[in-house]
């Protein structure tokens, strides 16, 4: 078993009048990529955030690297600034350029010299082959385009894990590609990464292990194979199903 | 028609100057009491948005030039039974009257803003103060621009209130010559005039500082 990097221990996410988590264990170890999917509303999203401490679970623990995050004593900025996250809807600030997008975080949270965190943005940004880009700013650019540049703001902050939220279901078919090819060579450098997604194809591709998710509670967790040849769970199969047959993803 | 003007010029100047001071000092000033009620609204607790509201709801409830009465005669002298300054009662009064008018607007631009990029910044490690500092104002204060220059406009023709308690600004002046010289309608056309040219391009300063500043694709 490798260093684990993520942990989330017994997490319940209790709101008004849903219960988004009930009971989620999960670990990511060290290099590992791991695919999160499940129908809509299955609590991809709200367990990434508890990841991130985004927002805080009701009940169980979250941990990065061996520290818990859920504790009152921890240092929340200073762990959320060791995680990556890229948002379905992107969310890049709008007033800064590509550059000053991706070097935001390496002056005002690492405090980094404005030359180093050039340098080390324009690094960022040749991984996701946006350094032609770095003039522009986010409404000049395509939306494939800005969610590169949402994976170099996390990227260049040298995380430990990247966490994705459906990272490509807001752009439009042609610009999905781009921003998957920019994860898989991330996959390929092994970086860790916890990824919520409907691309099977990618997941077939780049997944260590896949979870299926409904209704909150983790229902099925194996390898690709696993999934794609021989689902256990009837749920997770009918949803695999219907990935297909509504064409989301050609498996 | 005219020819009288020249000579009064001199005291049309003078006036235009102390509306300047009375519209330039309280806008500088109630940016400043706007932000802290507008920061204070959105990211204190519910008292602090109640206090808040408490002292807008007054400043937007009555009319500019009560106010300017009541915070320079009845407060000072009645109440607390000391003289104050006519100016400064003035700049004080329609500083707080901006600033709560003010308070609106920017709350507004930072209400556009907050939410989703308060959480880009904050999964960046950012803490609260320093995503408010570096991501949320430099847009909310960019596009409270346009909203800002109605409250310049509105604010620099609120400045005659002041005559009410005996400030020689543009208002007052005109009144003065006209009874002066029993020519009001030279000298009200002449003011207004005056009025004008300041508004006018003053806001079109503004438009195109914001025309420089704004953001490209974004506007809220
Ligand atoms: N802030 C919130 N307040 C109340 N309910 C929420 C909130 N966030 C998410 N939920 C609910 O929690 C459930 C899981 O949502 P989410 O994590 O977004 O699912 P997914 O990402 O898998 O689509 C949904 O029913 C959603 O409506
Ligand atoms: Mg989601």
């Amino acid at each position: 078993m490798p260093d684990v990097v993520a942990e989330a221990e017994n997490v319940w996410m209790e709101y008004k009048d849903i219960i988004a988590l009930r009971d989620v264990s999960l670990q990511v170890g060290e290099g590992k990529i791991k695919v999160l999917f499940g129908p809509s509303g299955s609590g991809k999203s709200t367990l990434l955030r508890c990841l991130a401490m985004l927002t805080k679970p009701t009940r169980g623990k979250v941990f990065l690297r061996g520290e818990e995050l859920t504790s009152p004593e921890a240092d929340i900025d200073k762990a959320r600034a060791k995680i990556g996250f890229v948002f379905q809807n992107i969310l890049l600030f709008h007033h800064l350029r590509a550059l000053g997008n991706v070097t935001l975080g390496l002056r005002r949270v690492l405090g980094l010299p404005k030359q180093e965190a050039r340098e080390k943005a324009m690094k960022a940004l040749r991984e996701v082959r946006m350094e032609r880009w770095v003039d522009h700013y986010p409404a000049e650019l395509s939306g494939g385009q800005q969610q590169r540049v949402g994976i170099a703001r996390a990227l260049a902050m040298e995380p430990e894990i990247i966490l994705f939220d459906e990272p490509t279901s807001s752009l439009d078919p042609e610009l999905k590609g781009e921003v998957l090819d920019a994860m898989k060579d991330l996959a390929k450098k092994g970086r860790t990464m916890l990824i919520a997604t409907h691309e099977m194809h990618f997941a077939r591709e780049a997944a260590d292990e896949m979870i299926f998710q409904d209704e909150g509670r983790i229902i099925e967790r194996g390898t690709p194979k696993h999934f794609f040849t021989n689902p256990s769970t009837d749920r997770a199969r009918r949803f695999l199903a219907r990935l297909v047959r509504e064409g989301q993803s050609n498996v | 028609m005219y020819e009288f003007i020249p000579k009064y010029l001199p005291f049309f100047l003078k006036g235009l100057q102390h509306s300047f001071i009375l519209a330039l000092v309280p806008l500088a000033l109630g940016f400043l009491v706007g932000l802290l009620a507008a920061l204070a609204d959105v990211y204190r607790g519910r008292t602090a948005s109640t206090l808040i509201s408490i002292y807008v709801e007054f400043f937007r409830g009555s009319p500019l030039i009560v106010q300017a009465i009541l915070f320079y005669w009845f407060i000072p002298q009645d109440l607390l039974g000391m003289r104050i300054d006519r100016l400064m009662a003035a700049l004080l009064v329609f500083t707080l009257n901006s600033g709560a008018y003010q308070k609106g607007y920017i709350k507004g631009a930072i209400e556009a803003v907050h939410e989703d990029q308060m959480t880009a910044a904050r999964a960046l490690g950012m803490s609260k103060l320093k995503a408010i500092r570096h991501v949320v104002l430099p847009q909310a204060l960019r596009i409270v621009i346009p909203g800002w220059t109605n409250e310049y406009a509105s604010m620099s023709k609120s400045t005659s209130a002041a005559l009410a308690i005996g400030i020689p600004e543009l208002a007052n002046i005109s009144m003065s010559v006209a009874s002066w010289t029993f020519r009001s309608f030279e000298t009200y056309t002449f003011t207004a005039l005056l009025y004008f040219i300041w508004i006018f391009f003053s806001v079109k300063v503004l438009e195109m500082v914001y025309e420089r500043v704004k953001i490209p694709g974004f506007e809220a």
